[in-house]
């Protein structure tokens, strides 16, 4: 089949197919039963039921998602999420860049900075939010440097500022996965683009606009959705370093909602319908439709050249 | 003058960034050899009367590393394995190809990444459990973590970003989509490949509660899991509660870090070059 | 292709709910009641307990030789709740959990996971022969079942550092602590320049169990022994509650106490000069701190005899997914018996919930004097409500209590009635 004339479209058909046929069986294989069952509890009076055990589970069609949107403390984790993202996708996108450039044009000392980013991805959440809790604590490192200058309440049971210091903590956790895929697109980009604007007389920051932000787009669009998920997920954070998204609700986050609810509390039912508020809300955030389209098309738009053939769905 | 003066802002700008983010590594290190808890400000310099291998030795005596760590090491890589097998060409599919379903796949992709684990955790626990009968099973514990999302997101990213010229010449010259991928498109993502793998790798790494719902036999815990039992229970009782859990921190970091350090040399350009330029 | 694989997955999600609604799977209906043979069981990963659950198998299998038991740990803490929780979903739970939540039995019973502990011949008899039946009265479920057996109790009492107490220039010995008063008279005077950081440090966090270690206890010290619900009905829109509201309130407004989280254990780092903890203290402070123990306080004091505190008990059920269900009976009946209670005690320093615990005992408790204060009020324990919903009522009430008596955002009146509200709402359903 591998010599088949590239021309032939059933030929493409087949092998496209072929190459995600493994993956999209396990998709089916393991995702998604839970997804169905996810969308089906969320319109159940459910209970995770022993087998064999006779429990009824009557359809109660909206109740679950009326129930969940009644609670001031959803509305209030959603908004929580949009503060998040606010701070987080900014600071990720320009710093992760900007390093990711800088260290690609490293002569010294690469290895080094390359690893030393990368450490606070791969420590274990619960000894980072050690360390952010000593600094950021009431009698902790900031406070200290601050002196009279501290907030009163301090950061981590500040209404204002608890957000804010897990936006930043996340920010710096994830920063070297993102340093990480900035650099991988970095370097694919032709070092005769940088030599060729060189000679036009272009500088620095003139190259870094003009070609390397550019070039990495499919980079940044990647680290935005990453984020992005990433913010809607949030858990450890809010369970963790402000004591259950306090104070009093401040930094509670949906994921820390769905856990309470459908996994503490035995309200399945809530949980789910939270989780599909919480997808619907990413892809809304996203731009669900467009974010799809793109996905299947931009591969070949990219390349007007080359052939293609009309898609039979 | 300006030349040094921009080399010198440059190392300087990524020096406090390197700091920053070195700063937990160091306060996790010190404070896993303190004896004593010192969380005061003048605690970070660590005082030699109150360091010591305590906290190292209360971890090993409640967990035996070496099994814990060949449990992670066959989760983890068996993980890593799957998800570039399975994975790469269904990035590459979904970059390069057009082919009936598509769209369905994409979905199904952005689906498992922007929906909550909370929500699919106990459903897919009674599946594989119940339905595929997999606890207390590598495989079982494998399973959810098979394919990495992101990862295929990664692949995704990078084939749509490799130049069109690359795939025109090997079309040319006759090569089959799978050819192309196999000789021309593969190895040109190396660094796609390898950070995808050390994405990968970190997830069931440092993973605690499904492979602690999945596993019942203590033999069958990886590290995460059996130190995160361990400092959730046992190390109240503990010299230094928060020491144990900064030393059981470090040692799950360690092969991370290790790993990470031998990635690297494989994110130089140079193996690049020959196949992008012209 | 895309037909096909919807095709699957809805075959699959068809498969599946069928599962689990028909059940396809063995364990369930009532037939392995009579049966014996080898059973699973689990037990907690602390230390202590680990010693006694092998030693207690170890004991039985040598004589048991087809009815061999075999164990392996759980977490202690709230997350072995979770996981009990998925094992019943999946049908691979144990035969026996020797670290049942009150506060969760009620969702396992509603998610058919346990077998009342009725349908055994002696299954009633025995958990009140052995607690004593006003005891065991708590732990009924509302159909009239008992699907747990109260195991051990861990009643609470206020520990302070006596070092810190001395410091301070209070009486170490026999501090006043016994009225709201003069708790917080000792509590400003401990944390008074130079002193300790904090008089007391609860944990601020919205954990659901939370309220256990902070207004719970003191709640059934003041009401002289009442239950957060009682036939369905906030109890604590009252005098009493409003009382212990306002002393937890004026803690925090005074700065006695950290409205954040602390990492670590405030006791035991000598940054709180008191803690709320069970006898399983004993052990974990030792020699660490030195420490004293009394009742917790009430608002005028009381007698240090009639002070009624929380139970924090554990609880011991047989799960539905068991085939040996005899064998499963029989081994709860010997694992709490006189003897491997006793070892229980020994080696854990948590009490047995017997009826004669202080007499049976007698020696151990003169031999080991810390515990006796803990044997004596492990006599007068409530525990957590026997209800539907209890963990959402708990959440209910945490976040009120953050809001209002933590951080002072709201009366304590007006949260205590908007309470008992809520929580009557959440578990009439």
């Amino acid at each position: 089949m591998s010599r088949a004339p590239r021309r032939g479209p059933r030929s493409k058909t087949f092998v496209g197919l072929y190459l995600v046929a493994p993956y999209a069986v396990f998709l089916a294989v393991v995702y998604a039963v839970p997804i169905i069952q996810g969308v089906r509890i969320s319109l159940l009076d459910y209970v995770y039921a022993a087998p064999g055990a006779d429990v009824p589970q009557p359809f109660v069609g909206l109740k679950n998602y009326r129930k969940a949107l009644s609670d001031p403390q959803l509305r209030r984790s959603f908004l929580n999420i949009l503060e998040f993202l606010a701070i987080n996708v900014p600071l990720t996108v320009v710093l992760g860049l900007t390093l990711a450039a800088v260290l690609a044009k490293l002569s010294r000392l690469k290895t080094f900075f390359r690893s030393a980013f990368f450490v606070p991805f791969v420590t274990a959440s619960i000894a980072v939010i050690g360390v952010w809790y000593f600094l950021f604590s009431q009698s902790g490192f900031i406070n200290h440097a601050l002196g009279g200058w501290a907030p009163n309440p301090s950061w981590l049971v500040n209404s204002r500022l608890a957000m804010v210091v897990i936006a930043l903590e996340v920010t710096w956790k994830q920063l070297g996965f993102y340093v990480l895929l900035y650099l991988a697109g970095v370097l694919l980009i032709p070092d005769s683009l940088y030599e060729a604007a060189s000679i036009d007389g272009a500088g620095v920051v003139r190259q870094f606009r003009a070609i390397t932000v550019p070039a990495v787009r499919n980079v940044t669009i990647l680290v935005t959705t990453l984020a992005l998920i990433v913010g809607a997920n949030l858990f450890t954070e809010p369970y963790l370093l402000t004591g259950g998204g306090g104070p009093n609700g401040a930094s509670m986050s949906p994921a820390l909602l769905i856990y309470q609810n459908g996994v503490e509390q035995g309200k399945p039912g809530v949980g789910a319908a939270i989780g599909m508020l919480l997808t619907l809300f990413v892809l809304l955030v996203a731009g669900a439709g467009r974010g799809v389209q793109w996905l299947v098309q931009r591969g070949e738009e990219r390349s007007p050249g080359r052939d293609r053939e009309v898609s039979p769905a | 003058m300006s030349r040094t003066l921009q080399r010198l802002t440059t190392y300087g700008f990524v020096m406090i960034g390197a700091l920053a983010s070195i700063f937990p590594l160091y306060y996790m290190v010190v404070g896993s050899f303190q004896l004593k808890a010192d969380s005061a400000f003048s605690g970070l310099v660590p005082r030699p009367g109150n360091l010591g291998l305590t906290n190292y030795r209360d971890v090993d005596k409640a967990i035996s590393l070496l099994p814990s760590l060949a449990n992670s090491a066959i989760f983890t890589l068996g993980t890593v394995v799957l998800t570039i097998v399975v994975g790469l060409p269904a990035g590459y599919a979904l970059a390069r190809l057009r082919f009936p379903g598509k769209t369905a796949v994409a979905a199904g992709l952005i689906l498992v990444l922007a929906l909550p684990f909370q929500v699919m955790m106990i459903p897919l626990y009674i599946l594989v459990v119940r339905d595929y009968g997999l606890a207390d099973n590598f495989l079982g514990m494998i399973l959810p973590f098979a394919v990495n999302a992101t990862a295929v997101l990664i692949f995704r990213q990078f084939f749509v970003a490799l130049p069109d010229e690359l795939f025109d010449a090997a079309h040319i010259d006759g090569a089959g989509e799978l050819k192309t991928l196999m000789l021309v498109a593969a190895p040109l993502t190396k660094p796609a490949i390898i950070t995808a793998s050390v994405i990968t790798f970190i997830g069931p790494w440092n993973e605690f509660l499904w492979p602690f719902l999945i596993t019942k036999k203590h033999s069958m815990q990886p590290l995460a899991v059996s130190l995160g039992e361990y400092v959730s229970t046992n190390a109240a009782t503990a010299t230094n509660p928060y020491g144990v859990i900064l030393a059981g921190a470090c040692v799950l970091a360690v092969p991370v870090i290790v790993l990470f350090l031998v990635a690297q040399r494989y994110f130089t350009s140079a193996a690049l070059g020959s196949g992008v330029k012209e | 292709m895309a037909r096909m694989r919807t095709f699957t997955a809805a075959v699959a999600a068809l498969a599946c709910t069928a599962l689990i609604t028909a059940g396809c799977s063995s364990g369930g209906g009532k037939g392995g009641q009579a049966k014996t043979g080898p059973i699973k069981i689990w037990y907690s990963n602390n230390a202590q307990e680990v010693t006694w659950g092998k030693a207690t198998v170890a004991a039985w299998n040598k004589d048991h030789p087809d009815q061999q038991v075999s164990g392996e740990e759980i977490p202690a803490g709230s997350s072995s709740e979770e996981v009990i929780g998925a094992a019943i979903a999946a049908g691979n739970a144990p035969c026996l959990v020797f670290n049942g939540s009150p506060s969760a039995i009620s969702g396992w019973v509603k998610q058919g996971g346990l077998v009342p502990l009725n349908d055994f011949a002696d299954g009633a008899s025995y958990v009140e022969q052995r607690s004593g039946a006003a005891v065991a009265a708590q732990y009924k479920s509302s159909d009239g079942k008992y699907y747990q057996l109260p195991w051990k109790s861990n009643p609470v009492m206020i520990f302070y550092n006596k070092d810190m107490f001395k410091a301070a220039g209070l009486d170490a010995d026999h501090p006043a602590l016994s009225t709201y008063s003069d708790f917080l008279a000792a509590a400003q005077k401990v944390t008074a320049a130079g002193g300790a950081q904090y008089a007391i440090a609860p944990a601020p966090t919205n954990e659901f169990f939370q309220n256990w270690f902070d207004f719970y206890p003191l709640y059934i010290a003041q009401s002289g022994g009442k239950a957060l619900v009682d036939n369905g009905k906030a109890t604590f829109d009252d005098p009493d509650g409003q009382a212990v509201a306002d002393f937890w309130s004026q803690i925090y407004a005074k700065g006695l106490a950290p409205k954040e989280k602390y990492n670590g254990d405030a006791f035991a780092d000598k940054k709180a000069a008191m803690a709320i903890v069970g006898p399983w203290a004993i052990a974990v402070y030792g020699t660490k701190v030195n420490w004293g123990a009394v009742p917790v306080p009430t608002a005028t004091g009381m007698p240090a005899d009639q002070i009624h505190t929380f139970a924090d008990s554990k609880t011991v059920s047989v799960f539905s997914a068991c085939k040996n269900r005899q064998t499963a009976w029989d081994f709860l009946k010997f694992a709490t018996n006189q003897d491997n209670d006793g070892a229980l005690l020994n080696t854990t320093g948590q009490m047995p919930l017997r009826a004669d615990l202080s007499t049976v005992y007698a020696s151990y408790f003169t031999a080991h004097p810390a515990y006796t204060q803990f044997a004596q009020q492990a006599a007068r324990t409530v525990d957590v409500p026997n209800v539907a919903n209890g963990v959402a009522m708990w959440q209910d009430f945490r976040n009120g209590y953050l809001k209002s008596v933590v951080f002072g955002q709201q009366p304590t009146g007006q949260w205590l009635k908007d309470a008992a509200g809520t929580v009557a709402s959440d578990i009439a359903k």
